[in-house]
């Protein structure tokens, strides 16, 4: 199977649901879900068997958009399809909040109207997080981010009578926009110096001395804004808390997962550029290790006084996104030194592990918006007692994103301080130091919440309905956040 | 030709500003047809001839005309009354200041005028612009334009279910 046929696929998926949508007389519309998680999870057995283009074939002009070799790229498809598969498993059992939230109580209408394109519209944002995935020329990384963020205006504004959610929608669209803005004339500035889109090209015209600094930088520092804004580091931030607290939480988790892990393998090919010239390498890092520091000092301080977990989820998401990129601001002289530990391999571990424990929080949480609505602490206070196997798993997810032994977490920061020291970067090291024992004290606030107080109310013993897809994909993330944080090789073997 | 370049620069800025300024919406977006022409004006000194004609026919024709249509629908009032507090003033316009500071500093200091552009419509002279750009989107660049129609699709899907009045 060739590699290019894997986006073909889901693209093709995605429109047999809104097909199967308009026209087949569905009872539940949620088999459209199921659908399409079933699809998804024969792409992600598809992935192991795909075949690279020969010297020959990759000759052509196709290949000038799309990246000829695998490895990484494969890698970054992988998380993009696991977490579309996990997003429409939450958005089946997030159903009821989404149909009461959409729907115009008309008489004769679907009951789920409106229910369909929600699961469809997935499909579409996974393409073109596996096309940026892949990209490797500045026309198609434009155009696949594009994809991926349009996809996410209409979803994350889905609950059209939720005032909050059109809230996130009009916010996101605005900065999302002006962003692209940024992006589109940074491209223009690294096409007008160096005269190419490819990004293989413009990498050779960027490292020759005649290349004029000044220009350089200024190019990279307009994309800088951009990246910046699509992994919510700090100071381009401000989006990130009321869109997440705003968006459908499928679609939250869809944004903190999926959204991130594409963005950062864009933000390493785009800063690669720069990052492998030795007239700008020296800037270009001291760039990248400021808005590190801002962005854990942000992130992981203004998440302690936070009341609702969705919010805390979009500061820890920051502060998480602080870590990666002080893993990147490390690059330059670790890469030289020809280490097994490259930053690119320990943002890519630590995106896998991200994965792994957000995507975990995120079901939990909407299992327990089923009972409860709402997403404030309060909610989760003894819910020990009430369903013993839900605070298991926000337990392990809460102790992986903390970073505790024996868990996935544990080994992503383990990495990134690892590259630091390497690096002798000081500054960032103490300020990842603090970040993460920030971490500590947020996370386990919830824990102890959840093992120690009792709840409000009368709720003591409830049958917290956990649905047979939820609980599956609940166990296998458990397990992998345990396998990962004992043997880290296991997802070393798969870059 | 420097005195067109800046004449048409600076009707596409007060375009622009006048979009911003004016708080009559018709006024605004009749502000945003100036802009347009003064781009598109731009576009044809550059002789890119073909993407100067679409920006007056897409954009100062058929946008602008459907924003007119919608605004005089809604019947949209002028905005009255609303102030912006002094701190999101004094926030946008150091942003605003400080970036053409910024770019001034990098354009006089990045020697503009040694970046030769590169040419790109190449090829034979005997051809139209339309036909090269063609021939070049749906030869080499057929793939990014894949991606863009499914953007469309999205974008058509999002637009339906955002903003239909009852969904069946």
């Amino acid at each position: 199977m060739p590699v290019y046929a894997l986006e073909i696929i889901v693209v093709a998926l995605g429109i047999l649901m809104l097909m199967l949508d308009a026209f087949a007389k569905l009872e539940d519309k949620r088999s459209i879900a199921w659908l399409g998680m079933l699809g998804l999870i024969v792409v992600f057995g598809l992935l192991f068997r795909v075949e690279m283009p020969d010297a020959e074939a990759a000759k052509a002009s196709f290949w000038n958009f799309y990246s000829p070799t695998g490895g990484l790229s494969l890698y970054f498809k992988g998380i993009a399809v696991l977490t579309t598969i996990i997003v429409l498993i939450m958005a089946a059992d997030h159903s009821p909040v989404i149909v009461s939230n959409t729907a115009n109580p008309e008489p004769g209408a679907h009951p789920q109207a409106g229910l369909g394109e929600f699961f469809a519209l997935p499909l579409f944002a996974c393409a073109g997080l596996m096309w940026m995935a892949s990209a490797n020329n500045l026309v198609s990384i434009f155009v696949s981010l594009e994809l991926v963020t349009i996809t996410f205006y209409v979803l994350v504004a889905y609950m059209r009578r939720n005032v909050g959610s059109l809230e996130a929608g009009v916010k996101y669209l605005i900065l999302g926009a002006l962003s692209t803005g940024f992006l589109v004339y940074g491209f223009a500035w690294l096409f007008g110096i160096t005269g190419s889109m490819d990004l293989g090209e413009i990498k050779t015209a960027l490292a020759d001395s005649s290349v004029n600094p000044t220009a350089a930088l200024f190019a990279f520092a307009l994309i800088l804004v951009a990246m910046a804004f699509k992994v919510g580091a700090a100071p381009f931030h401000m989006w990130v808390p009321d869109v997440y607290q705003g968006a459908p939480t499928p679609i939250t988790a869809f944004l903190s997962v999926g959204s991130k892990a594409a963005g950062f393998v864009v933000f390493i090919r785009l800063s690669g550029m720069f990052l492998s010239s030795e007239f700008l390498v020296g800037k270009v890092s001291m760039i990248l290790g400021v808005i590190a520091v801002l962005t854990l000092l942000i992130g992981n301080l203004v998440a302690i006084p936070q009341k609702n977990f969705k919010r805390l989820l979009a500061y820890s998401s920051i502060a998480h996104a602080g870590f990666l990129i002080m893993a990147l601001a490390c690059s330059p002289k670790v890469s030289k030194a020809g280490e097994s530990l490259s930053p690119t391999n320990v943002i890519a571990f630590y995106l896998g592990a991200y994965l792994l424990m957000t995507l975990l929080a995120f079901l939990v949480m909407t299992t327990v918006r089923r009972r409860v609505s709402g997403e404030d602490f309060d909610a989760y206070k003894g819910l020990a007692k009430r369903s013993p196997f839900l605070a298991f798993a926000l337990l392990i997810s809460m102790a992986s994103l903390a970073g505790i032994p024996l868990t996935a977490g544990f080994f992503g920061k383990l990495f990134v301080f690892t590259l630091a020291v390497q690096d002798s970067q000081w500054v960032l090291l103490t300020v990842g130091l603090i970040g993460a024992a920030a971490g500590f004290y947020y996370y386990l606030k919830i824990v102890a919440s959840m093992y120690l107080e009792k709840a409000e109310g009368s709720e003591t013993v409830a049958n917290y309905a956990i649905s047979i897809p939820a609980r599956i994909a609940m166990i296998i993330l458990i397990v992998a956040i345990i396998a990962a944080g004992v043997m880290p090789n296991l997802i070393f073997g798969l870059l | 030709m420097p005195f067109f370049f800046y004449f048409f620069s600076a009707l596409a800025l007060i375009g622009g500003i006048g979009v911003v300024v004016y708080r009559n919406p018709v006024t605004a977006a009749f502000s945003m047809i100036v802009s347009f022409l003064g781009l598109a004006a731009l576009f044809i000194l550059l002789n890119a001839y073909l993407v100067g004609i679409l920006q007056i026919l897409v954009y100062a024709g058929a946008i602008m005309v459907l924003f007119l249509f919608i605004i005089m629908l809604l019947d949209v009032r002028e905005e009255t009354g609303k102030s912006f507090p002094f701190t999101a003033i004094a926030g946008a316009g150091t942003i605003g200041v400080g970036f053409i500071a910024l770019l001034i500093v990098v354009l006089t200091k990045s020697d503009i005028g040694a970046i030769s552009a590169p040419v790109l419509a190449v090829g034979d002279a005997a051809t139209s612009d339309v036909h090269q750009i063609g021939i070049k989107l749906f030869s080499e660049y057929w793939f990014p334009i894949q991606i863009v129609g499914i953007l469309l699709l999205v974008a058509t899907v999002g637009v339906v279910v955002l903003s239909k009045k009852e969904l069946k």
